[in-house]
């Protein structure tokens, strides 16, 4: 039953808002983890939001001009919203439609392509060194989002999300499901930029990367896009792989998605902690083989496992 | 076993049948010191001659000593460190035209304290590769030199603009990463100018000396005797005690004083309890430069115990104070003992707990082993201490080569690995932590009762000299004392641990990523504030000068000791 | 590896929070701990030992006349060493416990005090002083400072 178009809006809207004002609580909840791990005391929950509002207050010094470089982060948390939009938070994604995991895994990368115009086109030479580590996980790394939603595709028969997760919903846990989900989240650790894999903004190798020379509005700008990708991925990951249980309710499903999301969140903050950071090479052999295995779930789909 | 005189007279024969006649004077200073007077075109056979008897370079005084003899005097020390001997070469050079020959082609490790000289005295090292200035900055103006006994300490020479230090340009097709002078993984400022080929370096020079604070100058015109030990313990933020203590030791040396047995095992305990605190920060840092916060935030909180004993025990956390010549100025209290004790047997068993921990972590070793590479050759060349040293099977420690304070009744252990990697470093350091934990309870067990001060009534004699050396946790650290005539020292010399061994980071990161550079400085445990006492350090030179591979595999094979840098 | 992380993760649980409340709480630091310097200038007469062994230069001494002897204390440079309680004969000045120093005013920062040295008026040699109760003994004995000694 196709939706009205108030309906669709309200639902988007839903999704874009989701994706803004719960992300920082989000990376609070992971800055609280990593606190706690520190024997330490730690930021307040709320601290992600009390940055934004800082940084927003801020001047916002400019290296360059240029169009691109001045709507870079415009278009980082735009993209990333736009993704929300197409991420099913409950239900199927309110601006889904056929084939539109093709548009999903092309907007996932948009942001990623945001970061590294911002990082090349400020004048700084960590920046640059950043921009390219950056260039170098987005070409290891998606191919594993790509690899994981095409076994979804492959078993469910359809192009569009919405139709994997009523697919998924309804059939169970399958074993090329399986792999792909972890495959996913292991791709999701390197989204979220976080250790063993936040190579492009080594701080103490590189002074923040990409994101060095922004400051102020910018900056809590591309934080906020950070930290909303790294929800909206997880999102994707518990609905698309594990939408158990689905009651059908709306409200009730949206609540048991963001606590799924949380948990997966949690996890990756877990490993975040426990883990220093590889180098850019290391990290691309792995996920080279974590691509190369989870073409193993290719495998078990196409025989209908 | 030869005694040390025994060995002396050789070294002594030695040197005058390579030099004959040209060896004016051989006194001995102190008992392990061996004074060397040569006249100044022989230095250079001389040194040649003290290599081949496997003397270790430790570092170059230069002494402005008009007053005394009319000329300039150049002392190299040495070590030979098997016979616990001090072997001093000395030259003098002439007052109006002071020039020497330079050491450095013999010796790659006297590359900074040859600049350090010419900058700080005005003699000229001649042949020396490296025609930068190491110790004063850039704009201070030529000719004026600090540690001239006429130059007054509060001299501000006036400023210059538009002045920069002089550094490499890249080679072809490579772009300049620099890192420092303020950077997130440097504690104090230093700037390195990588030259970068993607993600590879391929060279890299060095400009240091920023926070230069004439603390020698200090030493020799303003304060006194007594005064000094409260500035050396200034001169690291980590290891204070062992800079007060080595600088007391050298004095006492030289004036002959005798420390009380008591004393002197409880500078041991204090110097093993710095020890233990200062490889805890470390493997935090280390930790902390490869992302690794929680090892940062639990190291240093294993560590919170000892800073709180050491407040008990002296009343500050880091600057005890207690140091003074003759001994100590307050006794350890009986009442703190059993704390100590209690707090080592916490420290203990949670080291072990986080040494048996990151022995399994892979993604740690993937980050530390193979990386940083230190050859043995090329330590031994460049003269490099501490565990860095060590890890590369240099079986180097002032402790063992030179006891003092107690350990001559108390030896440690040799801790030293093969690989010369920075898991080798991380492996020397964690054994040493848990060794100095065993040498403190020996200490504690076996401390004998009596006087911690040696009362000086007389004046101490002046234009003597005195050498000590000290194991800091970063290596040896080396003080020279010249008593002086008014109650303060004529000459005093720091060497900290560090400044021999930056000198071998540019070997150490040739053809690494750049991803590994900040852990392999920080394998090295630089402390910038102990070796910037003076001026510059000479990784300028070096860098400048050998910084592509090619030119470091001729020098190494010019050095004539074979085989390639790796 | 996983029990190597496992091991690291029990590190940190055995721990638990470690994080201090200062500065929501107070804090004290362990007794003997070499803080701000108190100067009691009733105990003190002026005999500049802890000038003589200042290795920061804190305290300078200036006979101001024949009477009055004058110590300024620069407290911006002390290095906490402690020489000066060491070496005081009446324990004037004397090291507390206090760490909580910072403030923004210059002028907290230089203190004075003005010791009346009791030379003979005569030779102008210092001398004992009469104690309070050889001055009840003698009548009319002025000494310009209010009376108090």
């Amino acid at each position: 039953m196709k939706d009205g178009p108030l309906v669709t809006l309200a639902l988007a809207m839903l999704n874009v808002a989701v994706a803004l004002l719960l992300s920082p609580l989000a990376e609070g909840v992971m800055r609280k983890l990593k606190a706690i791990v520190h024997s330490r005391t730690g930021p307040p929950l709320t601290q992600p939001y009390l940055d934004l509002l800082k940084l927003l207050g801020k001047e916002d010094l400019r290296t360059t001009g240029g169009l691109p470089y001045t709507l870079a982060p415009a278009l980082a948390l735009g993209s990333v919203l736009l993704l929300a939009t197409l991420v099913p938070l409950g239900t199927a994604p309110p601006m889904g439609f056929a084939g539109d995991l093709i548009v999903l895994i092309y907007v996932a990368a948009t942001s990623a392509v945001a970061l590294i115009l911002t990082a090349f086109a400020s004048g700084s030479p960590y920046a640059a060194v950043g921009g390219s580590r950056e260039m170098m996980m987005l070409l290891t790394v998606e191919p594993v989002l790509a690899i994981a939603l095409v076994v979804g595709a492959v078993k469910s028969g359809t192009l569009s999300t919405g139709g994997i997760l009523a697919w998924n919903a309804e059939h169970g846990p399958t074993i090329s499901m399986a792999i792909a989900a972890v495959a996913l989240f292991l791709a999701l650790q390197a989204q979220a930029g976080k250790l063993p894999f936040d190579i492009p903004e080594a701080e103490q190798e590189l002074m923040g990367g990409p994101l060095i020379e922004q400051s102020g509005p910018r900056l809590a700008l591309f934080r906020w896009s950070l930290w909303a990708k790294q929800l909206v991925f997880a999102v994707l990951l518990v609905q698309v792989f594990v939408p158990w249980p689905h009651v059908g309710i709306l409200a009730a499903d949206v609540v048991l998605t963001l606590i799924k999301a949380l948990v997966v969140l949690v996890l990756v903050g877990v490993i975040d902690v426990v883990n220093p950071r590889l180098r850019i090479e290391q990290a691309m052999g792995y996920y080279m083989r974590v691509a190369l295995s989870a073409l193993s779930a290719l495998a078990f789909a196409v025989i209908g496992m | 076993m030869a005694s040390v005189q025994g060995v002396a007279a050789q070294v002594a024969d030695a040197v005058a049948r390579r030099i004959g006649r040209d060896l004016r004077v051989v006194s001995q200073g102190p008992v392990d010191t061996l004074r060397l007077d040569v006249a100044p075109k022989a230095l250079r056979s001389a040194t040649e001659e003290l290599v081949q008897q496997r003397a270790r370079f430790l570092v170059t005084v230069g002494i402005d000593t008009r007053s005394l003899s009319a000329d300039f005097r150049i002392l190299h020390l040495f070590s030979l460190d098997s016979a616990h001997l001090f072997v001093v070469l000395e030259c003098a050079a002439d007052a109006n035209d002071p020039h020497v020959d330079s050491i450095t082609s013999v010796i790659p490790g006297a590359n900074w304290s040859e600049r350090e000289y010419r900058d700080a005295i005005g003699v000229t090292p001649d042949g020396h590769p490296d025609p930068r200035r190491l110790l004063l900055a850039d704009d201070w103006p030529e000719g004026v030199f600090p540690l001239r006994r006429d130059f007054p300490y509060d001299y501000k020479p006036p400023s210059v603009e538009g002045v920069a230090p002089r550094l490499k340009e890249p080679p072809e097709g490579a772009s300049v990463l620099p890192i420092g002078p303020f950077f997130p993984v440097l504690e104090e400022p230093s700037y390195w100018r990588l030259f970068v080929e993607g993600e590879t370096v391929v060279g890299c020079d060095y400009r240091g000396f920023y926070n230069h604070r004439g603390i020698e100058k200090l030493g020799d015109s303003v304060l006194t005797y007594n005064e000094i030990p409260y500035l050396a313990e200034r001169i690291c933020g980590i290891c204070g005690f062992i800079h007060s203590t080595c600088y007391c030791q050298a004095v006492e040396k030289a004036a002959g004083i005798e420390v009380p047995r008591r004393a002197r095992y409880i500078r041991t305990i204090m110097l093993e309890l710095e020890r233990i605190h200062s490889h805890l920060l470390w493997l935090g840092i280390a930790g902390h430069i490869l992302g690794f916060d929680t090892v940062l935030m639990q190291t240093w909180r294993m560590r919170e115990p000892v800073m709180w004993l050491a407040e008990e025990i002296s009343g500050n956390r880091k600057t005890y104070g207690m140091n003074t010549i003759g001994g100590l100025r307050r006794d350890l209290p009986a009442a703190v003992i059993p704390k100590i004790l209690e707090v080592l047997d916490e420290v203990e068993r949670e080291s072990i707990a986080v040494r048996n921990a990151i022995i399994g972590d892979t993604t740690l070793l993937a980050r530390t082993k193979s990386v940083g590479i230190l050859t043995n050759e090329w330590a031994r060349q460049v003269c490099v201490v501490g565990p860095p040293a060590r890890g590369s099977g240099v079986p180097i420690d002032a402790r063992l080569d030179h006891p003092y304070a107690a350990y001559d009744e108390l030896p440690p252990r040799l801790c030293t690995q093969e690989a010369g990697d920075t898991w080798s470093r991380v492996v020397v350091r964690v054994d040493e932590l848990l060794d100095s934990i065993r040498q403190v309870r020996d200490a504690l067990a076996r401390l004998p009762d009596g006087e911690v001060l040696t009362e000086v009534k007389d004046e101490i004699p002046p234009h003597r000299i005195g050498i000590s050396v000290v194991e800091a946790p970063r290596g040896e650290a080396v003080h020279f004392v010249m008593t002086g005539d008014d109650n303060r020292p004529y000459r005093w010399r720091v060497r900290a641990p560090t400044y021999p061994n930056l000198q071998a980071m540019p070997a150490m990161i040739d053809h690494a990523a750049i991803a590994d550079v900040p852990i392999t400085l920080g394998s090295l445990d630089p402390c910038f504030s102990c070796t910037e006492r003076v001026e510059a350090i000479d990784v300028n030179t070096r860098a400048v000068r050998v910084y592509s591979h090619k030119e470091l595999m001729a020098m190494s094979r010019r050095r004539g000791q074979g085989g390639g840098r790796r | 590896m996983l029990i190597a992380k496992l091991r690291e993760a029990l590190i940190c649980f055995k721990a638990g929070r470690v994080t201090l409340p200062y500065p929501f709480a107070p804090h004290d630091p362990t007794p003997g701990f070499r803080g701000k310097i108190t100067l009691d200038p009733d105990l003190c007469f002026g005999c500049g030992g802890c000038a003589n062994v200042c290795p920061a230069g804190v305290i300078q001494v200036q006979d101001v006349s024949q009477l009055v002897r004058r110590l300024e204390f620069q407290w911006r440079r002390c290095t906490y060493c402690g020489r000066c309680e060491e070496v005081c004969p009446e324990k004037a000045i004397t090291l507390s416990q206090q760490f909580e120093t910072a403030t923004d005013s210059g002028d907290d920062m230089v203190m004075r005090i003005d010791v009346f040295m009791g030379p003979c008026q005569r030779c102008g040699r210092c001398y004992t002083p009469p104690t309070p109760l050889d001055r009840m003994d003698r009548t009319g004995f002025r000494t310009g400072d209010g009376g108090r000694s």
